[in-house]
């Protein structure tokens, strides 16, 4: 499963305007960059788990935390290692590993980076991209020439995706040893796929852009989008909530 | 109407005419088929009426494509729009959405019609094509079948008063290939569109089009009524494109001066002169 | 040459649809030298059996043996030298700058002797009337699956498998390849597995057919068996060949009519009669 795909569903997340669960996806991020304390840090983590769970995407927001925190490892190690603030606290010898301000400021930032990510890789779940875009060209005026490349590019992932796999099966079935177990190898032989791969792409592209102005693409202006987008007053509550959250992110 | 008069085309850095003196006028509400071997100057035909020739594929022009009176040339393809939609052979590439109802959406929104007009055309061609319940439905999840009356839904949605479509049934099973022709059949009948559809399938062209046309090296070697093209089985042998079956049959009886009658196009009719011949 | 031995497969969760068949405790053998088309409507799972046959898709349960060896106990590269595999879409594999780069590309990379490549591929060249200095992907759609073809024989397989291997071929095309493969299947006793819905071309060159449903074998026989029954046929949503559905209509008449030929001259005899 890909961990961007939209989750088809009603609930009361889903049926924010996109643009709200944007600024909202945004707006939540920005109170775990302000906060300076490691346990508002996790507690701002296991809310974001709690709201998923409201849309019925528990699962999805645990197997994306567990995902994301890879990464914070990987940031926890290198703050741990080159952050020297503090008193010493692992010492090898004549050299010191690690000091208290590395432990404290390696915990913050792995943590913060799961908080910051976690709120706008869940609004995949709940948004189509062609309502955000749809939405962003509505309500905000954003041109829709890029609404639609942004649209577009994310719609060719999955598309391109298959293809690669396709043509791996190609050259799989001709013999060619992707099966090998020396990565070196491996690498030099998935290069030549990328020639089909090209090739495909580019048609695939053409084609689509032929199609797009034989529909008239060029004489779209803002006005033209069917689905209006309206805001309602859940939109206006989540945004308060939102702010508040800034607030207490600040102040804790 | 369409009127093709003395047309050569030739695409930007190929040295052969795609198109070679091409004279052609199709008349509001035929349903016509177009066959003849790759590389005929099928689908370069099918571009020259929806202004992608010489519009988005350049290259050396001559004669004159005309669409009720407008000249491709002169006009954009935008325009053209307004009076032919065309479905492409890659149906997976002519896509722009990824969820049916935006697919379709797409050109009436790019037109700017009302905000009613648009839902009113929306509903109709969901009914007209019987795909209502594919309507929230991700477009990469659908069948072949399907995905082709999603392509042709997005294109009637703009009521253009001609269709034209590259072998649209291409990857098709025979039961999805004969849904297909049927839909054709009955915008054709039923809502007087023009229909020009492009397909190797002889025995299907023979059986729902009125009017067939035979390319050979960007000519048209054969044109007149797909009835009759069981009585020009030689000019099929001498290309090199299959006939149906009972058409040969037909003609093989003939041959031997064991039937004199028409030719048969499908099996029932293959069953009559059968039984004819037979005396049963 | 090819057997399934109880198989069954699914695809994971996200990936099934319409387009991704489960196959169900599926089993039959091809002998080597037969000529099988497997046939069935879109989504019944011919794509999906068809590369269960070259390791591709690895069973969930029962054994697929090819020449005797379980595909998931060898890698799929060594099926490859013994399977050869015709994609519909030949773009997919053809990846080489010329067509002569690209029918060498198979053999090379299984380790064949160079100079034996080079004859093999001047060989293919001349046989499949390609050039080699052509730029392979701007060639016709019949020419790339021209390409394609010549590209797996020269590996010299043992089976090959055919993915509706004239599609989006013109009449012309179809026939040409079509005759390739029946000449090695006769000469050299190439087993060949076909995929297709194209009951005419069942019809014309398979002397067995499989009739797939829903991941089920529902049928199988000899081609003029299954073609006359209607049942089988009707199961898998496709109709027989014109001439022995007209032959059929005439119940018992036409008992042993297949072919256009033998129409003509049963007639013929009844005429006379």
């Amino acid at each position: 499963m890909n961990l961007l795909d939209y989750v088809p569903g009603d609930s009361f997340l889903h049926k924010l305007n996109p643009v709200t669960k944007l600024a909202a996806a945004f707006l939540y991020g920005i109170a775990c960059i302000l906060s300076n304390n490691v346990l508002m840090e996790a507690a701002l983590i296991v809310l974001m788990i709690l709201i998923s769970s409201l849309a019925g995407l528990q699962k999805r927001a645990l197997h994306l935390t567990k995902n994301l925190f890879v990464l914070g490892f990987i940031m926890f190690v290198l703050q741990l290692l080159f952050v020297r603030d503090g008193d010493p606290l692992f010492v090898i010898g004549a050299f010191c590993v690690f000091t208290t301000g590395g432990l404290s400021s390696a915990l913050l930032m792995s943590f913060r980076i799961v908080a910051t990510m976690l709120p706008l890789m869940l609004l995949f779940a709940i948004t189509q991209m062609n309502d955000l875009c749809g939405a962003l060209v509505k309500r905000l005026h954003v041109p829709y020439r890029y609404a639609f490349i942004v649209t577009t590019a994310f719609r060719f992932v999955p598309l391109f995706t298959t293809e690669f796999h396709d043509i791996e099966d190609a050259q799989k079935a001709r013999g060619v040893e992707y099966d090998t177990k020396n990565i070196f190898k491996k690498i030099g032989l998935i290069v030549p796929l990328f020639v089909p791969l090209l090739i495909s792409s580019l048609k695939k592209v053409d084609s689509g852009a032929m199609s797009a102005q034989l529909r008239g693409f060029h004489l779209r202006t803002v006005s033209s989008g069917y689905h209006e987008y309206p805001f309602h007053a859940n939109d206006a509550v989540c945004l308060v909530c939102m702010a508040l959250l800034i607030f207490v992110a600040v102040i804790l | 109407m369409i009127e093709i008069k003395d047309f050569s085309f030739c695409y930007k850095g190929s040295d052969t005419k795609a198109i070679d003196g091409l004279n052609l006028t199709i008349q509001q509400g035929e349903f016509v088929g177009i066959t003849g071997n790759s590389g005929a100057g099928k689908s370069t035909l099918t571009y020259a009426l929806s202004g992608i020739v010489p519009h988005h594929f350049t290259g050396d022009f001559y004669g004159a494509v005309k669409i009720n009176g407008l000249d491709t040339v002169e006009v954009s393809i935008e325009k053209l729009a307004e009076y032919v939609g065309e479905v492409f052979q890659d149906i997976d590439s002519q896509m722009v959405s990824s969820v049916v109802e935006d697919e379709i959406l797409f050109g009436l929104e790019n037109f700017g019609l009302s905000h009613d007009e648009i839902g009113q055309r929306l509903e109709q061609v969901l009914t007209m094509l019987k795909i209502s319940d594919l309507r929230h439905r991700q477009i990469s999840s659908l069948s072949g079948g399907q995905k082709q009356k999603v392509a042709i839904a997005a294109i009637l949605a703009m009521e253009p008063e001609i269709i034209v479509l590259d072998e649209p049934t291409g990857e098709l099973d025979p039961e999805s290939t004969v849904m297909i022709f049927e839909i054709l059949q009955k915008l054709n009948r039923e809502y007087g569109k023009t229909v020009i559809i492009v397909e190797q399938k002889i025995m299907m062209l023979s059986q729902y089009t009125d009017r067939m046309i035979v390319m050979e090296e960007g000519k048209a070697v054969y044109d007149g009524p797909s009835k009759e093209i069981v009585e020009h089985v030689d000019l099929f042998d001498t290309l090199g494109i299959s006939v149906p079956r009972v058409v040969r049959l037909g003609v093989t009886l003939r041959e031997e001066g064991l039937y004199q009658g028409a030719i048969p196009t499908d099996v029932d009719g293959a069953e009559v002169m059968v039984k004819e011949v037979l005396g049963c | 040459m090819l057997k399934f031995d109880h198989v069954t497969f699914s695809y994971p969760d996200e990936d099934r649809d319409a387009k991704h068949a489960t196959i169900k405790d599926l089993s039959f053998e091809i002998k080597k030298g037969e000529f099988v088309a497997l046939i069935g409507s879109n989504g019944a799972g011919k794509s999906t059996i068809s590369r269960l046959a070259n390791g591709l898709l690895l069973p969930d349960s029962g054994h697929v043996f090819v020449d005797g060896e379980d595909t998931t106990k060898v890698r799929t590269s060594a099926i490859a030298k013994k399977v050869g595999f015709l994609f519909q879409n030949p773009d997919r594999q053809i990846c080489q700058n010329t067509v002569e780069e690209e029918i060498a590309f198979g053999p090379k990379v299984q380790g064949v002797d160079p100079e034996e490549v080079k004859k093999r591929t001047a060989e293919a060249l001349e046989t499949f009337e390609l050039k080699g200095d052509w730029f392979p992907f701007n060639r016709s759609r019949g020419e790339r699956q021209r390409i394609a073809l010549a590209s797996v024989l020269v590996c010299q397989p043992q089976m090959v498998i055919l993915d509706e291997p004239t599609t989006g071929l013109d009449y012309k095309e179809c026939i040409r390849i079509m005759d390739y493969i029946t000449r090695l299947n006769k000469e050299q006793g190439l087993t060949v597995l076909m995929v297709s819905h194209d009951m005419e071309l069942v019809q014309e060159y398979a002397s067995r057919v499989m009739v797939l449903t829903d991941g089920r074998l529902v049928g199988e026989g000899p081609t003029n068996t299954i073609m006359k029954n209607m049942e089988i046929l009707k199961q898998a949503h496709v109709l027989p060949a014109q001439i022995p559905m007209l032959a059929m209509r005439f119940g018992d008449r036409f008992a042993d009519v297949y072919t256009v030929e033998e129409m003509t001259e049963a007639i013929r005899g009844g005429v006379q009669k």
